[in-house]
């Protein structure tokens, strides 16, 4: 069943208010756009947002989450309703499993290794495979979550030395850096990672599982919703490596529209708008679904394997994770 | 206003109109959702079916029994039940018989229920005598054994899961 409500992206400063039932977004040009709440999943504010109490208990009364991402696309918080679908059956499995410390490696070395497939599905080179291959011989050895994430480090870097030689020089990574980043390719990915982030989190909130209670980040992570963080490794490379070369190579993206500075990078407003329009078009786009039977968007891949979280949790089944498939 | 007012909260051993439909409608959808897993709100035809419910009989007030909620019920103790679909099904009946088993416990003499189809402009009506009391008695107590198992039920069909919320969690992999 496909979802109810979609998702919106505010591109643009504005002002949320409330009208009757209906979310009223003002921008600073032209009339004031209604959306009726039940037509709202979530909202994400890419640029200064003024909302108020009444449209904020709005939202909650109607199980919409709101995402803030800063200037430089980090994720800088959420707002998300008061009541949720949580499930004392499911957080108790949960936490029993992560408790666990070798079924809780267990995932995370399959979370790892999976991320590391897409990565290499994504870049589509066969430079890859000796760093896979070493990747597959070493992760069964890593006993705690500093060594799966060492290891999963290793593989990074050497992909993204790869993805470099595949990109324009002004789009190149040069090595990655984050917080800020130092250049357009990587103030791309910190931004696209922030919006896999986002997704990710909003299909765990419509899940009875606790965002916090993850598997491989350390619980202390960024102080951030760690299963969210583990959830979204294996779709980074669907949506950050894979979208940055494609941009690259169909020259969507120009360098007016990052704002480079001496050692940080940001995006322009213009480039902001472009990035959205092209992540919501990813998201958008369909795969046929083997057992499900029928077409489902990327977005939905992600709803998909939380739930498989959910089956792991309530019925112990094998949590397989998400591997392209097409 | 929210979607998910029509499903009472799961307080101990309550067994409510919802429990018994799911169980006639599939034993695994009744485990899943005893253990508070419940994705109706993303489900469009939950959506519409609440739409359904709130604009018609508009006159008619809901009675709130605690572990469910009647959709109204006329003199005579008839009980009332709209459904947003357009084939009726063992599980309305089910869930109305249930009520009325609900309703006999408080020590409410019931006469019967009909189920409401505005889509199709039909009732179908649901007599209350011996049988149909063994009838709910005997859902109640399998429900509640389905709630106890420690395993979930099988899969069902392919094909009978069709519309169900639950199809993504039971298919999805």
């Amino acid at each position: 069943m496909p979802a109810a409500g979609r998702t919106y992206w505010l591109t643009e400063p504005c002002r949320i208010r409330r009208e009757d039932n209906s979310i009223r977004v003002e921008r600073p040009d032209g009339s004031p756009v209604r959306i009726p709440i039940t037509d709202i999943r979530d909202l994400i504010a890419f640029d200064h947002v003024d909302v108020n109490t009444s449209a904020m208990s709005m939202l909650s009364r109607n199980g919409v989450t709101l995402h803030i991402l800063d200037h430089y696309g980090n994720h800088a918080g959420h707002f998300s309703p008061a009541e949720s679908v949580a499930s004392a059956a499911v957080i108790r499995r949960q936490v029993e499993i992560t408790a666990d410390p070798d079924r809780r490696t267990a995932i995370g070395r399959a979370l790892v290794l999976a991320a590391a497939e897409n990565l290499r599905w994504a870049l589509d080179t066969d430079l890859l495979d000796p760093a896979l291959q070493s990747l597959r011989t070493d992760l069964p050895d890593c006993k705690d979550d500093d060594a799966i994430m060492g290891q999963e480090g290793n593989f990074r870097r050497t992909a993204w030395a790869v993805l470099d030689t595949q990109l324009p020089p002004w789009l190149r990574l040069n090595g990655r850096t984050r917080r800020p980043p130092t250049n357009a390719g990587n103030a791309f990915i910190s931004y696209l990672n922030a919006l896999v982030y986002a997704r990710v989190l909003t299909a765990l909130r419509s899940t009875p599982l606790h965002p916090a209670i993850g598997f491989l980040h350390s619980d202390t992570d960024r102080r951030r919703n760690t299963l969210a963080l583990d959830l979204a490794e294996p779709f980074k490379p669907l949506f950050a490596e894979r979208l940055l070369k494609r941009t690259a190579h169909q020259r969507a993206l120009k360098p007016t529209d990052f704002e480079t500075d001496v050692g940080r990078a940001s995006l322009s407003t213009n480039g902001r708008k472009k990035i959205a329009a092209l992540v919501r078009e990813e998201l958008s786009t369909t795969v046929h679904h083997r057992t499900l039977k029928r077409k489902v968007s990327y977005e939905e891949l992600i709803h998909l394997e939380a739930l498989k979280l959910v089956r792991l949790c309530l019925e112990d089944t094998p949590y397989k994770p998400f591997h392209p498939w097409w | 206003m929210s979607s998910l007012d029509d499903f009472p909260a799961d307080d101990g051993a309550a067994v409510g109109g919802v429990h018994i439909k799911y169980f006639v409608h599939c034993p695994r959808q009744l485990w899943l959702y005893a253990r508070g897993y419940r994705p109706e709100h993303r489900s469009d035809r939950v959506a519409f079916g609440q739409v359904v419910a709130d604009t018609t009989f508009t006159r008619r007030r809901d009675i709130d029994l605690g572990e469910a909620k009647i959709d109204w019920v006329t003199t005579g103790a008839v009980v009332h039940e709209t459904k947003s679909s357009r084939a009726p099904s063992p599980a309305h009946a089910a869930q109305v018989r249930h009520y009325c088993l609900l309703l006999e416990r408080r020590g409410i003499s019931v006469r019967g229920g009909t189920v409401h189809y505005p889509l199709i402009r039909r009732t179908t009506d649901v007599p209350w005598d011996d049988d149909a009391r063994m009838a709910a008695e005997d859902a109640e107590t399998q429900a509640r054994n389905v709630i106890a198992a420690t395993e979930p039920p099988a899969r069902l069909a392919r094909t009978g899961c069709r519309g169900c919320s639950y199809l993504d969690y039971c298919w999805g992999d």
